[in-house]
């Protein structure tokens, strides 16, 4: 029976085939709103409102033509999507939505898992930029340099901000962190200010408006993806698609207390909260245009990383209060 | 000058509920004015076959050929692919045989089928020397 | 650093026509540019020859898709010049309303561009939305939407109903609250602003030495419009002011389109209460007398010049056409130095470039050795920028 559910958990849901259809509706999504927003009608023709829009893109681009460079490393350059993909599925995992006891540690929920999620997160990131490097491609090279410069600016406050309900849940895992902060939901109002550095932060990793500066189009092509076409680029649209799934259902479990109930209802809060993460995700590509570099690294450091450590010093002190009221 | 952070916002969320700009082109369609420069057509009845269309055409678009010299007979053919749909001809025109109508979805899979031929014969039996100039 | 350099085109996405920018980059500034031209040379002054005056109006309304009213006028000036035709002042206000018109479509269109190109997507498809209303009026009065064909040789093709007028100071009203709105947040926005200001300078001394035209020029605080130096048509009967930015840079260039929009705006409802009764057209000859004219017309990308030499047959011996981006290309170079990799979109977008209207050079192939030859950038400011110093009169 355990097997049966653990083999359920991996490939059906929360595993593979779950992510592989939410995240197509989140992209779809994040299109359509993003699209209402600039009072644009956004996918409209595949399936109900276009619903399967970003299915059906998927699987255009994995009938197309695959071309892989002639000076590229042809076995680093091909299995860099899939890999990407693995970890990003692997991150998912952890999310704490179901086959959990907040009691018993297993497999999907140990001590340290947060740490765990954060690193597949940052993976990723490395991902993009071997892929920029290894396409041999002056645009690809130059995204890849921007990829790894970005990451300087945003990974800090992003694991500072996650880190710090944690502080205040005294633990480092995240089935625990949900449940404290589901026993007393106004310890949240303080993790205000980190909320919004991670959304921010999330935005920048996802590598979107205005951070989507390594594959700006309009600047260098495409970018890292310069070179990718056909099942690689598909499987990359796919990664950033479920990547800004697990991204925003970790904001959401750390800041807005999880996803507590029964396997239905934790189903219900998962979407409706990972949904309000993206809208804000959209949001913020609506209203920005496209920062430089050096800008984007300037700000992150003048502004983002400064809260974050704001962030954490309220954590402490609330820590400290909370922990006298306590005893 | 002074800045203001997400000063956007504002105007993008009062739009998430309104009706969207785009016209969802081939399934609603938007009305053209009544004197759009669709493509040109001819009213064969009027036509004194003077030339001055064919003459002043950009495109050389029109092309008059006499079927039959006695009979008065002749073809004219409007090259649709290659009209720039400019309405000269219908100007040029002293009877105002041609005019435009206001279709603009003409597309289709071979030029051929955007010929349009009109065999007529000449009507008024005026000088056709003296029409031109 | 080491030195290299990138190709920006003549594919690139940043570019919807074909040109060739040679960026020498070090890591990501930019040390030196080269810009190559001829991907889009199409033969139409050597084309223009071998049509009648009439036939090519139209010919010249294809040189650009946007500024098709600018090339028309400037062109059917210098056959009525020759001609010695007096148009009919209802034909000159009309041509005027066209092209007030036509300079806000371009500038509206021009700010989506910027914002796209500087990944600003909302406010490109929020101006591009506004666009449609200007687009919809010249439809109206025109019959078309690109290329209004209102100009002919003495006058202008279609008259102007009471109802057409109605509706364009309608339009109007609501594009200017529209353009107001894009002032204020292009100018505020920080992300945008940030992205844009500083970028791509041009001091004044440079522009001026560099003969930049148009709001390019403006942006660098030299107040030269061809409308006030060298009026044309109804322009000196027209209150309206040159506007100009002391910035230098894109946000400068920004600035001034926004500010020649509200302008525009102005010239219209001007154009529209002051609409003089009469004629809009005068016949013109078939036949035009020898000779040769200049003329001169203030495109929305700045100054056109159309040559037009008679030889007293129907057909021109010859026309020349300069653009205006050809005579930004220069500048562009200067701004181009010392920027970021980042910047090369916007600052390129910032002339509003139109290529293949200015497409005037062509690829020298030797016959014999099928060696080719590219003009080099000298070349083809000695060749041609030495030639518009002699014409501006
Ligand atoms: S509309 Fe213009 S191009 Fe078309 S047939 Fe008439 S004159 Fe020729
Ligand atoms: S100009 Fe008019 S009358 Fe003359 S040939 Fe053409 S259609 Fe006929």
């Amino acid at each position: 029976m355990s097997i049966l559910k653990s083999l359920i958990y991996l490939l059906i849901y929360p595993g593979l085939l779950f992510l592989f259809v939410y995240s197509t509706f989140c992209e779809w999504f994040d299109r359509k709103l993003y699209a209402r927003l600039q009072n644009r009608v956004g996918p409209a023709y595949t399936g109900r409102a276009g619903i399967l829009q970003p299915v059906a893109d998927f699987f255009k681009l994995l009938f197309k033509e695959d071309i892989i460079p002639e000076r590229a490393d042809r076995v680093i350059f091909s299995s860099l999507p899939v890999v990407g993909l693995a970890i990003v599925l692997t991150a998912g995992l952890y999310l704490p939505l179901w086959n959990i006891d907040v009691s018993i540690p297993s497999y999907n929920s140990f001590q340290g898992d947060i740490i765990v999620v954060l690193y597949l997160l940052s993976l990723p990131t490395l991902i993009f930029f071997l892929a920029g490097w290894h396409s041999t491609n002056f645009f690809s090279t130059l995204g890849g340099v921007r990829v790894l410069t970005m990451l300087f600016g945003y990974e800090v406050p992003l694991f500072l901000a996650i880190l710090s309900p944690a502080i205040v849940a005294d633990s480092w895992r995240l089935a625990e962190i949900a449940d404290f902060y589901q026993k007393c939901p106004f310890l949240l109002l303080f993790q205000l200010t980190g909320f919004f550095v991670a959304v921010i932060a999330l935005q920048a990793k996802l590598e979107r408006t205005p951070f989507d500066i390594p594959h700006a189009e309009t600047e260098i092509v495409g970018g890292t993806f310069t070179e990718y076409s056909g099942k690689k680029l598909a499987f990359f649209r796919l990664m950033t698609d479920i990547e800004m799934v697990v991204g925003s259902g970790l904001i959401a479990t750390v800041f807005m207390a999880g996803f507590p109930g029964n396997a239905f209802v934790s189903f219900v809060n998962f979407i409706i909260k990972t949904l309000i993460v993206i809208s804000i995700l959209s949001l913020i590509r609506a209203a920005c245009s496209r920062i430089r570099i050096d800008q984007m690294v300037n700000f992150s450091w003048k502004w983002l990383t400064p809260l974050a450590v704001m962030q954490l010093f309220i954590s402490i002190l609330v820590k400290g209060v909370f922990w006298r009221i306590l005893q | 000058m002074k800045l203001k952070p997400a000063a956007f916002i504002p105007e993008l969320l009062r739009h998430i509920f309104k009706k969207p700009a785009t016209v969802r082109y081939p399934f609603e369609k938007l009305k053209v004015p009544d004197d759009f420069r669709g493509t040109p057509v001819l009213k064969p009845e009027l036509c004194i076959v003077c030339r001055s269309c064919v003459r002043d055409c950009p495109a050389f678009a029109i092309e008059i050929t006499t079927l039959s010299e006695e009979e008065k007979k002749y073809k004219m053919t409007i090259h649709n692919d290659r009209c720039i749909h400019c309405a000269q001809c219908v100007e040029s025109c002293p009877t105002k045989a041609l005019f435009m109508d206001t279709e603009f979805e003409i597309a289709t899979d071979s030029r051929l089928k955007l010929k349009a031929e009109y065999i007529y014969s000449r009507q008024k039996k005026t000088d056709q020397k003296s029409q031109q100039t | 650093m080491k030195k290299i350099t990138i190709p920006i085109g003549p594919q690139h996405p940043a570019l919807k026509e074909p040109i060739s920018l040679r960026m020498t980059i070090e890591g990501e500034v930019i040390k030196d540019a080269d810009i190559r031209l001829g991907y889009n040379h199409r033969g139409i002054e050597k084309l223009a020859e071998s049509k009648t005056y009439i036939q090519n109006i139209y010919l010249m309304e294809r040189i650009c898709g946007i500024c098709s009213h600018s090339h028309t006028t400037c062109y059917v000036q210098a056959v009525e010049a020759l001609c010695g035709l007096e148009v009919p002042k209802r034909g000159l206000y009309i041509r005027t309303l066209v092209s007030e018109l036509e300079r806000i479509h371009s500038h509206l269109l021009w700010l989506g561009v910027a914002a796209h190109e500087a990944g600003f997507d909302s406010l490109f498809m929020y101006t591009w939305r506004d666009r449609e209303v200007v687009m919809d009026l010249l439809e109206i009065i025109s019959g078309n939407r690109v290329h209004y064909a209102i100009n002919t040789i003495g006058g202008v093709r279609r008259d102007i109903s009471e109802q057409q007028k109605e509706k364009i100071l309608e339009g109007i009203e609501f594009l200017r609250k529209r353009t107001e709105y894009y002032t204020n947040l292009g100018t505020t926005e920080p992300t945008f602003v940030a992205r844009i200001s500083g970028v791509g300078k041009l001091p004044k001394e440079k522009a001026i030495e560099l003969c930049a035209v148009g709001p390019t020029l403006r942006a660098s605080d030299v107040a030269s419009d061809i409308r006030k130096d060298d009026p044309y048509a109804v322009y000196d009967e027209i209150p309206f002011d040159v506007c100009t930015a002391d910035t230098c840079d894109v946000l400068g260039r920004v600035v001034v389109r926004v500010k020649e929009l509200i302008e525009s705006y102005k010239i219209v409802e001007f154009v529209i209460k002051n609409l003089p009764a009469g004629e809009i057209k005068i016949k013109a000859p078939r036949k035009v007398p020898e000779g040769e004219t200049v003329s001169r017309y203030e495109a929305p990308r700045g100054e056109n010049i159309h040559y037009v030499k008679s030889n007293g047959t129907d057909k021109p011996e010859r026309l020349k056409v300069r653009a205006p981006t050809l005579a930004n290309y220069p500048a562009t170079i200067e701004m181009l130095k010392n920027g970021f990799v980042a910047d090369i979109p916007l600052i390129f977008a910032a002339i509003d470039p139109c290529i293949c209207c200015a497409e005037r050079v062509v690829e020298l192939i030797d016959v014999k050795s099928g060696r080719s030859d590219i003009m080099t950038f000298s070349e083809i400011k000695r060749k041609y920028f030495c030639e518009k110093k002699r014409e501006t009169l």
